[in-house]
């Protein structure tokens, strides 16, 4: 194998693949990516068994097709830290050789036949889906995933699929984040899937800045997703999704239309005097206004005051401020609704009809 | 305090030090100064009672203490280590009576007035106390005991190390007359000369003045100081608002190796402690489990749930959980075993969860009828089916 490959395009898809390989694992192949030249490009996989990744980096010119394992650091690191525009990649007996205008490096590689297969997003993608409108699914969910929780179905996004619409849930059993989009393309039928966290972290690297379409191929056993020249492959989170529907409030009467940003602004200044024994925020609404307080034992309290359209009942309720401060820095609208019932009742933030966050409140004395 | 007060002071010896002294045996029977070093200014955190012999104490400037005693071993202190034994020891002394004010991390006031019937005179559970502490902690406590704090006090600091000093009620000012005046609380530096100005130099000599001539010496404290030279202090002991812990343990006449019998004790212990919690309005977050075998090696195990409980049934989950773990080892036989609660809160601040409101919501409606018909009929007359437990086992 010989090939001369843009170092920048190589280091940014290496930057990404060794963020899967790097992992502790005994395996030495799985600490590797695999280079294959083909005519015309420069394919890189990586996988941990449960996330694959595959890239071509097309700035490429092939002088000899080929096949190597390479420790995924390494390369990386060269990659990195090389000052060349472009690196010579040849191969000879399992021994890599990357060179620069003043450098060479030799790397110890493995025998490719070794590797796990990489998958590739074959036939028609069951769903087609803006970049964008996938990366603020994503973006709207992921924040509430729990993280190692027992309940194990929860360690991930439930991604469903009706026809074209798109809906992403995510949960760690005290708040729950729903985002809805709709797909460009989608075959019609239902179908959903729950991918773990370890998952959603390299989808949002890969779709970071990226433009143009998504393709997602929903199956029993993966998920696949296909953009920016990137092809994602990963194993399911298996187990039984929560019924969400059922802890989504129906009964919430009170409902407060808030600016957000004056919201984050209030929840950040609040929760300056909370601690570790007093964690809530006391959100208290009354006529024409929303009053945030809290109180920290022996440091002091706080109290904000928000003008707020606000004509039902008073009510108060306390809620951890970083749930409230986490959903609101995603939503993505100059408003939003908050609704509630009583104290001790889960409040729901709403932004336009594509978000919706249930948060479970702190209770007060 | 219209009745007898059994107040006992507990304090450990030397505590940093001997803790030192314990992790690291080549310590041990050597001068120990625990605190930073004289370069960084440092300050004498604890003396080893080697090191208190040529003079060293706590709060000394470290390069002083170096000097009384240059062969001193300087150790730097380990303040989380310090805090695991603390917990361990007032888990000990919330077992005797619910009233302990902790002083310090070291030090505490427990008030045994109504521990008497259960677990006999004031002086056995006092000694009781220091048994026990030098069981599970291999460290030792001097204790006083006595109808005040003030008295108790004095009389854990006047047999140290590894003291107990009782102080009867018909002994008090036998106890108090030959002291020195600077042992009289609230005398210092600046307060012992204008003693001495009096010619006085003991509790004795200071009885002699009167209520009067002391307020007008001394002011407020002066009044203050004519009742504690008579060894009167009514100041009651307060525990922490919120009690550290709750547990329940029990220790068997002959070792146990009958795992179902240690889970239905267990059951039991843990009936009774998330009963506690409930009575008291409490949650706890976090379960202990606590098996000693018959070679005396106790095992403590825990595990934290995600929100504070007073439920039977989730605490039982954890305990289940903890004990299985610990039987897959071909464990030896047991001596003691038992059940212990803590992180609590009263349940403001507590963080709701959106799933299984109502399957709890069930469990405390059981909890609740079972209490119930406690209160009215006795603690035997309901109890939790083994079967139960065992369901329980498998959640």
């Amino acid at each position: 194998m010989q090939v001369i490959v843009n170092r920048n395009a190589l280091a940014d898809v290496l930057v990404v693949a060794s963020g899967i390989a790097s992992a502790r694992t005994t395996k030495d192949v799985l600490k590797c990516v695999r280079l294959t030249a083909t005519e015309g490009e420069l394919l890189i996989g990586s996988t941990d068994l449960e996330v694959a990744l595959r890239c071509s980096v097309r700035q490429v010119e092939v002088r000899k097709p080929g096949d190597i394992l390479v420790p995924a650091d390494k390369l990386t690191q060269i990659a990195r830290e090389s000052v060349d525009e472009t690196l010579t990649i040849g191969v000879e007996d399992q021994v890599c050789h990357v060179r620069g205008v003043d450098s060479h490096f030799e790397v110890y590689g493995q025998d490719p036949n070794e590797f796990p297969p990489v998958p590739d997003l074959e036939g028609e993608p069951d769903a087609e889906v803006a970049v964008e409108v996938l990366c603020r699914l994503i973006d709207q969910t992921s924040f509430a995933v729990a993280k190692e929780n027992t309940r194990y179905a929860i360690n991930g996004v439930l991604w469903e699929k009706k026809n074209k619409r798109l809906c992403f849930v995510a949960t760690d059993g005290r708040r729950l984040a729903r985002a809805v989009g709709a797909a460009e393309q989608a075959g019609s039928g239902d179908a959903s899937m729950i991918v773990p966290a370890k998952t959603i972290h390299v989808l949002q690297r890969v779709l970071a800045n990226g433009e143009g379409q998504a393709a997602i191929r929903f199956s029993d056993n993966q998920v696949i997703v296909k953009c920016n020249g990137y092809v994602v492959s990963s194993a399911l989170v298996e187990g039984q999704f929560p019924n969400y529907d059922e802890v989504i409030p129906k009964d919430n009467d009170k409902s407060i239309e808030l600016s957000t940003e004056a919201f984050i602004s209030a929840v950040r200044r609040a929760a300056l005097l909370t601690n570790e024994q007093s964690k809530g925020v006391r959100l208290s609404f009354t006529q024409d206004k929303l009053v945030l307080s809290s109180r920290a034992p022996e440091q002091g309290e706080a109290t904000i005051s928000m003008r707020a359209g606000y004509g039902g009942e008073n009510v108060d309720i306390g809620f951890n401020p970083n749930f409230i401060l986490d959903a609101l820095r995603v939503v993505g609208t100059p408003t939003v609704n908050f609704e509630m019932k009583e104290t001790n009742r889960p409040g729901v933030l709403k932004a336009g009809s594509e978000f919706m966050y249930v948060v479970m409140p702190v209770s007060l004395a | 305090m219209n009745q007898l007060h059994h107040i006992l002071h507990v304090d450990m010896d030397a505590f940093f030090a001997s803790v030192e002294q314990l992790d690291q045996p080549e310590l041990r029977g050597k001068p120990v100064l625990v605190g930073t070093r004289p370069e960084e200014r440092g300050v004498v955190a604890a003396a080893s009672y080697e090191a208190r012999k040529f003079g060293c104490r706590s709060a000394m400037p470290m390069g002083a203490a170096m000097r009384l005693c240059p062969e001193a071993v300087v150790v730097p202190p380990r303040g989380k280590r310090y805090a695991e034994v603390s917990a361990q020891v007032f888990q000990i002394l919330v077992q005797f009576t619910p009233l302990v004010e902790p002083l310090s991390i070291d030090e505490a006031f427990l008030d045994v007035t109504g521990s008497v019937r259960l677990f006999g005179q004031p002086e056995e559970i006092a000694r009781e106390v220091k048994r026990r502490i030098q069981a599970e902690t291999e460290l030792t406590a001097s204790v006083g005991v006595a109808p005040n704090k003030f008295l108790a006090k004095l009389a854990s600091d006047l047999d140290k190390p590894d003291g107990l000093m009782v102080v009867p009620q018909d002994g008090i000012q036998a106890f108090l007359d030959p002291l020195p005046i600077s042992r009289l609380w609230g005398v210092g530096k600046a307060t012992l000369p204008r003693f001495e100005e009096l010619g006085i130099r003991t509790f004795a000599d200071t009885r002699r003045l009167s209520e009067a001539v002391l307020r007008d010496r001394f002011g407020e404290a002066g009044g203050q100081f004519y009742r504690l030279i008579r060894g009167i202090d009514d100041r009651e002991v307060v525990p922490d608002t919120e009690a550290k812990s709750i547990s329940q343990e029990v220790t068997f006449p002959v070792d146990v190796d009958d795992h179902e019998h240690l889970r239905g004790v267990l059951l039991g212990q843990t009936d009774q402690v998330a009963r506690r919690l409930r009575r008291h309005g409490l949650l706890a977050r976090t379960v202990t489990l606590k098996i000693r075998s018959g070679d005396f090696k106790t095992i403590t195990r825990s595990r934290t749930i995600e929100v504070g409980t007073d439920e039977t049934q989730t605490i039982w989950v954890a305990v289940t959980a903890l004990f299985n773990e610990w039987s897959s080892q071909q464990p030896p036989a047991v001596r003691l075993i038992g059940v212990g609660v803590s992180q609590l809160s009263n349940g403001a601040g507590q963080q709701l969860s959106l799933f299984g409101q109502e399957e709890s919501f069930r469990h405390r409606q059981l909890d609740q009828a079972i209490d119930k018909i406690r209160d009215k009929f006795g603690d035997g007359a309901i109890g939790r089916g083994g079967v139960r437990g065992k369901d329980a086992g498998d959640v």
